[in-house]
């Protein structure tokens, strides 16, 4: 990664905010009610191929003769292109059955569940998108720049980032609480579980679970993944060492398609990386060591205006991390987290998972605001 | 007359200076309140919060810059999302007015979530409303 990548970068995050507003990505069952599927059969209208969801329209004829236009909404075009789907995968004209939840609000709208294309009863659009894997005999170390420190970036110029990560959501060690990918109770009654809150916070969070994270700045408004959150969307991370200056940018490739800055050069983390503590910040202050093989960050500083994990788990401007990120191998890099937040919880507690190395560029996304 | 209208400008002012800019996905009572509490003879009709979570403890203020009537107590119960608000402030001859406002949060999920309930003193009572700013 050099500065003309970080220019780059810089101009992307332009485009994305000048980007053409359109409707925002949600978790699924904050905008689908799944006790009430549905099956239609139809032709397809049009195919709607952008972010942050691809809607596929199509017309359904009722029995009693009238036509409906029903929107039929699927994942991003990053999830559906790395399944190997294309925007003309379907065409107008083409006959199609859909089966999914619908809208919680009545609208003709379903989330494509299944979407079977009737002539050859092909099933398109599904994700099957996984993580790349490495053969055992193929595994190499974890490579390491100048300084002998494993490097969390690229090592060659075909670049890469982390993707993939083994779980999207944020519980502390050993409460195995069942939950989906968006951070969605499947009993809110083990919402306790979860982590140490305080009373206010279970309360805001289940709070938060009963409306489905409807709410979720994250999506409706594009806020930061700041914090943990950065590390639990499916379109990746990427490193930037600068070396030369003794810092560290991730550059994020969900949510608005931002970057955080860690320090190394030695300074104080409070009030001279940007804000201070009148000015809190969506990624904080943060500053970070190496211990052995391991860059440990600690980061002070948040404000309040995000939600700093998947799922809705509230904190307050008391908030500090402490994430360990040790690469184990070439393709592999450990992700250790300590929540400190004595404003929402009642002590520290902490969380793990790991990402996967995947070589090139991260995929175009931009989260859009729903204010159109 | 006067004195409500130091008082408005006085909310402007305060708001001016401690309004977060929307979004407050922290404690939901952390912010800039501005609302009534209809019939208050002694303090008028308009009120200004300021509320704080310092992670322990509600701290803050009804009135800055004109009453100054720092909260003696508060409390929120996330079992209904009632809040307790508690404050002595003076009236014109110096008596101490102490005020108790009870109510419910409403709307948790929008940055301008409301309180609304009531207000009473042994100067009085009535109905208190207040919205987050």
């Amino acid at each position: 990664m050099n500065v003309r990548s970080i220019t780059g970068w810089c101009l992307s995050l332009g485009v994305a905010i000048a980007a053409q507003l359109a409707s925002a990505h949600h978790a699924v069952v904050a905008k689908f009610d799944d006790t009430k599927p549905t099956e239609l059969t139809g032709i397809v209208t049009n195919v709607d191929w952008r972010n942050p969801h691809v809607h596929v329209f199509v017309n359904v004829t009722r029995a009693d003769g009238t036509l409906e236009n029903w929107a039929v909404e699927l994942e991003s075009t990053v999830l559906l292109g790395r399944s190997g789907w294309k925007h003309d995968t379907l065409k107008p004209g083409d006959a199609v059955r859909v089966d999914g939840p619908t809208a919680r609000d009545g609208s003709r709208q379903v989330w494509g569940m299944r979407v079977v294309a009737t002539q050859g009863g092909r099933q398109v659009y599904n994700v099957t998108d996984k993580a790349p894997t490495v053969a055992r005999s193929q595994q190499k170390p974890a490579p390491r720049g100048a300084n002998g420190k494993p490097l969390l970036g690229a090592a060659d110029a075909v670049g890469g980032y982390w993707a993939y990560p083994t779980s999207t959501v944020l519980q502390q060690a050993g409460a195995n609480v069942r939950m989906d990918a968006d951070g969605v109770l499947a009993r809110i009654a083990d919402a306790s579980k979860v982590a140490p809150f305080q009373p206010w916070a279970l309360g805001v969070y289940q709070h938060r679970q009963q409306r489905h994270l409807a709410d979720d700045p994250g999506f409706l408004n594009c806020k930061n993944p700041g914090a943990v959150r950065q590390f639990q969307t499916p379109y990746g991370v990427q490193f930037a060492e600068d070396a030369a200056r003794q810092r560290v940018f991730v550059l994020i490739g969900g949510g608005n398609r931002n970057y955080r800055i860690i320090y190394m050069d030695g300074r104080d983390q409070q009030g001279q990386v940007q804000g201070d503590d009148d000015n809190p910040l969506y990624y904080g202050r943060a500053v970070a060591h190496w211990e052995n093989d391991t860059f440990v960050v600690n980061t002070t500083g948040f404000n309040e205006d995000f939600w700093f994990t998947n799922g809705g788990l509230p904190h307050t401007n008391l908030l500090s991390l402490v994430e360990r990120f040790t690469r184990t191998d070439y393709n592999t890099l450990r992700y250790d987290v300590t929540v400190n937040d004595p404003g929402a919880y009642t002590q520290p507690w902490s969380s793990s998972w790991e990402l996967k190395w995947v070589e090139g560029e991260m995929p175009a996304y931009f989260c859009q605001d729903n204010r159109s | 007359m006067m004195k409500r209208l130091i008082l408005m400008v006085a909310a402007v002012v305060a708001l001016g200076v401690f309004a977060s800019s929307g979004a407050q996905e922290g404690h939901p009572l952390k912010g800039s309140w501005l609302g009534e509490w209809s019939g208050n003879t002694v303090h008028g009709d308009n009120i200004l919060l300021i509320l704080d979570w310092d992670g322990k403890a509600i701290t803050g203020m009804i009135n800055p810059g004109t009453d100054n009537m720092p909260l003696k107590a508060a409390s929120l119960d996330p079992n209904g999302w009632v809040v307790k608000l508690q404050a002595d402030g003076k009236d014109k001859d110096g008596s101490t007015v102490s005020y108790v406002i009870e109510g419910k949060l409403e709307n948790l999920e929008l940055p301008n979530r409301s309180i609304n309930g009531t207000w009473s003193s042994n100067k009085g009572r009535g109905a208190f409303t207040a919205s987050r700013q």
